[in-house]
């Protein structure tokens, strides 16, 4: 069918059934029901992710896809409704969660194709109790304003109860009236709701009287609403704990009045599968309050047959410390869950991968329909981002835009101009991903700490470059901030996520006209480690060399070291040398310069070597290859260039002809010779030989 | 479609309510569809109201209560002025009498007949519901048809029956007509069910009661002489003697010529003139070689005495006509002659292989009429008929261009069935009302079974076509009958009365016990 979204087929399938239509029992975008997975208790769903994953373009597209065949709502933990109280509304009487529940309810009302609309007495009922704790007879129009909204929650806007609107204002009018002598509001404002829902005899009134009597349930009520809904109120305007209690009890009013709308055979066979609640940003108040209520009252057997899915920054949460964990993948045909005791084993926390080279050569390939793509696009942009879904979809945009102008590198692509809007200016692309990777501050110190290797160089980069109030603290800070965000680390790189390193350090570069900045970072960690004499000092310090232009230093410390040294450490540090960051020179916009060319390239494939004068004394054939070999790795392993071919047959030959020079190393060289042209070609970090797994230093 | 499927298969199928809503009305629109094709097949069968096509047979077959003119459209008249006089009863107040005539016939002569006996039935009722000072009670006449051959006879009966036993409250049943097996069957039937009968233009002996002391039909009067007393009346019209006629008759003969053979041989007694016989084809209705034969008695007839003046033919129309056509040309043209014969005569006048020329040859074909309609214009017995009875027909009949009696269609008198049916339902009307006991509105059928046997003296029909008082057994007794004489361009012409006993019955009109 339809599907906007790459990779998630796990989630959106119809046959067979994905997780959604598994947990809703309707298939997405089509209105057919499907078996359901689980049938008494339900897992709340967890999306996993760091930035740019695609949680809030995942929670969207199951909207998109449920959108009236059944009741949806989304909300985000992190809008500005849910950070605080409106102008003139007292924090006593308001809670993130409270809120949120007014709008997921507002959501969920709405009609789908075969049933009316659902309305919310109990949640209503609730929420006016707690509102009018805020209320004093002095602002009769702003009590109108939130009565109003709150009261609408009970129009099901069937034609038997006539003008629904008539009788909130007759409600309204009627609280207003309770208000006109001074004295605690609350009670006369809680009499005269339940005194209201108690009227009429129409269908619509008698689910009204009955949704009236259910907080007569409230602990220490004894049975009568009017005092549960005192308490509520009371606890509520408490604060603290006595306000997570109160809010449980109104999450629960707002599950209780959704399972009214579907009980009985009547209502149930009206509708198709299960409403559905997304929320993204689920570690923001609002949302973490929504989604611990739920938990704890399904741990406690208070079942409800809502299906929740909700986005997490990150990876952990401490409401989430048992929550079962599964890859996409895993649960494409079964989550395999089973609830346990704890609240939190009641979540269901599913990581979200990053998308595949196929995906990103879809994405693209979608994005620039009718374009000349360079073959190797696709899999250079995957190599980049590391197959982040914002990451490829905005690069992919970038290369509609700005492919018919001449770009051809990544670099191109991410310096230039990208509008979202057709109505927007354009920006830089880099810039675009930053401010949605790096939204909240402390991106200007976070461009100059991406240089750094580890905490220590990181703090001899804070107190040398930037300003004193940030400090040790505010390193740490940002390591931390890292972490929960779900970015990953990495050895030897303090911005461990390669794609989010290669734009900060692009920012830094671009920072300025001349690129002050940029030398004088990269100098500052060159003095940082001239001090060590380590083999890794040694590693570092020549990385930032070459990425300030000085490759002479690199090719030097190669060439001495690789008679001597075990040719898989060898390797590995031409890999981390040559993995610096090119940045040539650039006109005063911040555009590539436009006869700025490549030189590696030339260098690589020999072409300057007659102008070079080996040092005295040294063996000069070693040192142009070393220095061809090492242009070379440099050229196909940057991320933000297409790999050059005739650059990758030429590694290929220098690699050999090294071979012949090593007799210990001939196997390990002869086979970094074999792999790594087809690697750097296809996208694929370059791997030593010899190492397990995928060797992390060498991507960058 | 893919569409629309899609919607059945989504928006209305995954959602149940929905799903059941048209799975309801599904089922609705095929039971209605059903239903509707079970009418329309039903409506196939049928005719009309209470007629319709018998299994393996479009005709149309049944009692017709409404406007349905069997697709005859020389009765559509009729048959509307019918039903405008039955919709003007109220139910409870009439009894029901049926017409039971062979409406979907297709020879042109015999719908003739039909239409005149139709148009006489309904002057009748109309009669009898207006002019008779709100007698009670009133007649509804319905139509009975048991096909064009009469061979659904059995349906018609079964449905007659249930008339009688409803809330129809059918009484009597007229018509009947040809002495066909399948009129005789049916008329056993009905009198075996107790419904009274009235003949019209029955003259078969075998089609009545008293014949060789037994009544086969109980309940059946008639209003036409047997042909037993037509051939004596004849005899006593002719008064010829021995040396004077001729008797050429059928051989081996049927019922009918039989009856007539017999009469002529009684009044002939003596004659020294040898009877000439010939002998018909088995289907009397076709030429065969009778021709041939007929030129013999022809020549026969020239070569008897002067004296033959008369031949007294006992046989059918066809050989009647043959024998017409052969005496045209026979040698003696020069001796005056006339042929006398029964009631076959009268098809003489609709046929169009007879050479009119023969009739102007000193040759006329007199013979015996049902009825005639200027049998009381000339000559008046004082007894017997009376010119009066006839006028108040002519009446009616004038009344009947128009409305509010008419219209129904083209009249014709000359053959006398409007007369002789006009006149069984004036008997029949009056067998019902007499029969009706005080304070009831309808009599039970066993009483008008009874009641023909006291159709005599001053309790006699004063008939159009003349007296009817019925004898012991329903038959008419002493019944005026026309003679008449055809004439060269194919009509009739009124000669006299003869009567069968001789002589106009006495003022009492009492048959002899």
């Amino acid at each position: 069918m339809h599907r906007s979204l790459h990779g998630r087929g796990p989630l959106f399938d119809t046959d067979p059934p994905g997780l959604a239509a598994r947990l809703v029992g309707a298939r997405p975008y089509q209105l057919r029901s499907s078996p359901y997975e689980h049938q008494d208790d339900l897992p709340f769903v967890v999306f996993a992710g760091g930035r740019g994953l695609g949680k809030s373009a995942l929670l969207a597209e199951i909207r998109t896809a449920y959108q009236g065949h059944t009741p949806v709502a989304l909300i985000d933990g992190e809008e500005a409704q849910f950070a605080g109280p409106p102008a003139n509304r007292p924090r006593a009487a308001w809670s993130p969660v409270a809120h949120a529940l007014t709008t997921v309810a507002e959501q969920l009302a709405e009609p789908v194709k075969g049933a009316g609309r659902i309305s919310f007495p109990r949640l209503a009922s609730g929420l006016l109790a707690v509102a009018a704790g805020g209320w004093s007879d002095r602002n009769v129009a702003r009590i109108r304003q939130e009565a109003e909204r709150i009261l609408l929650l009970n129009d099901s806007r069937s034609f038997l109860d006539g003008l629904a609107g008539r009788w909130v204002s007759k409600v309204i009018a009627k609280l207003v009236a309770s208000l006109s002598n001074a004295g605690p509001v609350v009670e006369p404002i809680i009499e005269a709701t339940l005194e209201a829902f108690s009227e009429g005899v129409s269908p619509t009134h008698r689910r009204l009287r009955r949704a009236a009597t259910w907080f007569r349930d409230y602990p220490n009520a004894g049975g009568n609403p009017k005092l549960g809904l005192i308490l509520l109120s009371g606890h509520f305007r408490a604060g603290g704990d006595s306000r997570t209690h109160a809010e449980r009890f109104l999450v629960r009013a707002l599950l209780a009045d959704l399972d009214d709308a579907y009980a009985g055979v009547m209502q149930r066979s009206h509708r198709l599968g299960r409403p559905v609640v997304l929320i993204d940003n689920v570690q923001a108040p609002a949302g973490r309050g929504l989604m611990e209520a739920v938990l704890r009252d399904r741990a406690d057997g208070l079942g409800d047959q809502v299906v929740f899915f909700s986005a997490l920054r990150g990876y952990a949460l401490p409401a989430l410390r048992h929550a079962v964990r599964r890859t996409l993948a895993e649960v494409a045909r079964t989550t395999g869950w089973e609830p346990g005791s704890s609240p939190s084993s009641r979540a269901l926390l599913v990581s979200l991968p990053p998308l595949t080279p196929d995906d990103t050569l879809h994405i693209v390939g979608a994005l620039c329909r009718g374009l000349d793509v360079p073959p190797q696009l696709p899999h250079a942009t995957h190599r980049l981002t590391g197959g982040s879904p914002l990451g490829i979809t905005l690069l992919g945009e970038s290369a509609r835009q700005n492919l018919p102008g001449g770009a051809e590198s990544l670099g191109a692509l991410l310096t230039g101009d990208v509008a979202l809007h057709a109505d927007h200016d354009g920006r830089p692309a880099y810039r675009e991903l930053l401010d949605r990777l790096v939204p909240d501050g402390r991106l200007d110190e976070l461009t100059v700490l991406a240089a750094a290797h580890d905490r220590d160089s990181a703090l001899a980069l804070a107190e040398d470059r930037l300003p004193d109030d940030f400090g040790a603290a505010g390193v740490l800070g940002l390591q931390e901030r890292l972490t929960e965000e779900g970015w990953p680390t990495a050895d030897g790189q303090f911005v461990g996520d390669p794609f989010l390193r290669a734009l900060l350090l692009l920012r830094l570069h671009h920072l300025d006209a001349d690129h002050a900045q940029w030398k004088a970072v990269h100098r500052a960690v060159i003095d940082h480690y001239g001090g060590r004499d380590t083999t890794d000092a040694a590693r570092y310090r020549l990385h930032h060399e070459l990425a300030l232009g000085n490759a002479d230093l690199a090719v030097e410390h190669l060439r001495d070291t690789f008679p001597g040294t075990e040719v898989g450490a060898w390797l590995r540090s031409l890999v981390f040398i040559a993995s610096a960051p090119y940045y040539h020179a650039h006109d005063p916009e911040g555009h590539d310069d436009s006869d700025g060319h490549d030189h590696r390239a030339a260098v690589a494939l020999g072409r300057t070597d007659p102008a070079q004068r080996p040092p005295e004394g040294v063996d000069a054939a070693l040192h142009l290859r070393v220095r061809r070999l090492l242009h070379a790795v440099w050229q196909l392993t940057d991320p933000l260039v297409l790999p050059d071919p005739e650059v990758a047959e030429r590694l290929r030959f220098e690699l050999e002809q090294l071979s012949n020079l090593r007799p210990g190393g001939t196997a390990l060289l002869w086979r970094a010779s074999r792999d790594w042209p087809s690697d750097a070609l296809a996208g694929r970090p370059l791997r030593i030989p010899g190492d397990d797994g995928d060797g992390d230093g060498s991507q960058g | 479609m893919a569409r629309l499927w899609r919607w059945l298969r989504e928006d209305v199928w995954e959602i149940r309510f929905r799903r059941y809503m048209a799975l309801l009305l599904a089922a609705v629109v095929v039971a209605a569809a059903v239903w509707t094709g079970l009418v329309m097949t039903r409506v196939d069968h049928s005719c009309a109201p209470g007629v319709s096509h018998p299994e393996g047979s479009d005709d149309c077959v049944g009692v017709s209560a409404t406007a349905y003119d069997f697709g005859r459209s020389r009765f559509t008249a009729t048959v509307r002025a019918i039903d405008r006089e039955n919709h003007r009863l109220k139910p409870g107040s009439y009894v029901t009498v049926a017409l039971f005539l062979p409406f979907t016939a297709s020879a042109p002569a015999t719908l003739n007949d039909i239409q005149h006996q139709l148009q006489g039935a309904y002057l009748a009722q109309y009669q009898a519901n207006h002019d008779t000072n709100d007698q009670s009670p009133a007649i509804r006449l319905v139509l009975a048809n048991p096909g064009a051959d009469g061979a659904h006879w059995q349906t018609v009966v079964d449905r007659l029956d249930a008339m009688a036993k409803g809330p129809d409250t059918l009484r009597a049943v007229t018509g009947i007509g040809q002495s066909t097996d399948s009129n005789k069957k049916a008329l056993r039937a009905l009198t075996r069910l107790g419904i009274p009968v009235i003949g019209t233009s029955i003259t078969a002996d075998d089609l009545a009661n008293g014949q060789g002391g037994k009544d086969p039909y109980p309940g059946l009067a008639r209003v036409s002489p047997t042909n037993t007393d037509e051939a004596r009346a004849l005899a006593s019209f002719a008064q010829v003697s021995g040396g004077q006629a001729l008797l050429v008759y059928d051989k081996p003969g049927d019922p009918y010529t039989r009856t007539l053979q017999d009469s002529f041989e009684k009044l002939l007694s003596g004659s020294r003139i040898a009877p000439q016989s010939f002998t018909p084809p088995a289907d009397r209705t076709l030429d065969g070689t009778t021709g041939n034969q007929f030129r013999q008695i022809a020549s026969v007839v020239c070569d008897t005495p002067k004296t033959v003046n008369t031949i007294l033919f006992a046989g059918r129309h066809t050989q009647l006509r043959q024998l017409v056509n052969a005496l045209g040309d026979r040698g003696c043209t020069d001796r005056r002659l006339t042929v006398l014969t029964g009631d076959e005569g009268s098809y003489l006048t609709g046929d169009t292989k007879l050479e009119p020329r023969a009739l102007t040859r000193n040759l006329s074909v007199r013979y015996t009429a049902l009825a005639h309609p200027d049998a009381w214009r000339k000559e008046t017995a004082a007894t017997g008929g009376g010119a009066a009875d006839a006028k108040t027909l002519d009446d009616l009949i004038t009344r009947s261009k128009g409305e509010p009696v008419g219209p129904i269609g083209q009249v014709a008198l000359q053959d006398g069935q409007l007369i002789i049916s006009y006149d069984a339902m004036r008997l029949a009307v009056q067998g019902l009302r007499e029969a009706t006991p005080n304070g009831r509105a309808v009599p039970p059928l066993a009483e008008v079974v009874n009641e023909w046997s006291f159709v005599k003296g001053s309790h006699r029909v004063n008939g159009a076509s003349g007296w009817i008082c019925l004898d012991g057994h329903g038959n008419p007794y002493d019944k005026a009958v026309p003679v008449v004489e055809l004439t060269p361009s194919g009509g009739s012409r009124f000669v006299r009365i003869a009567w069968p006993e001789g002589k106009p019955p006495a003022k009492e009109c009492l048959p002899p016990a």
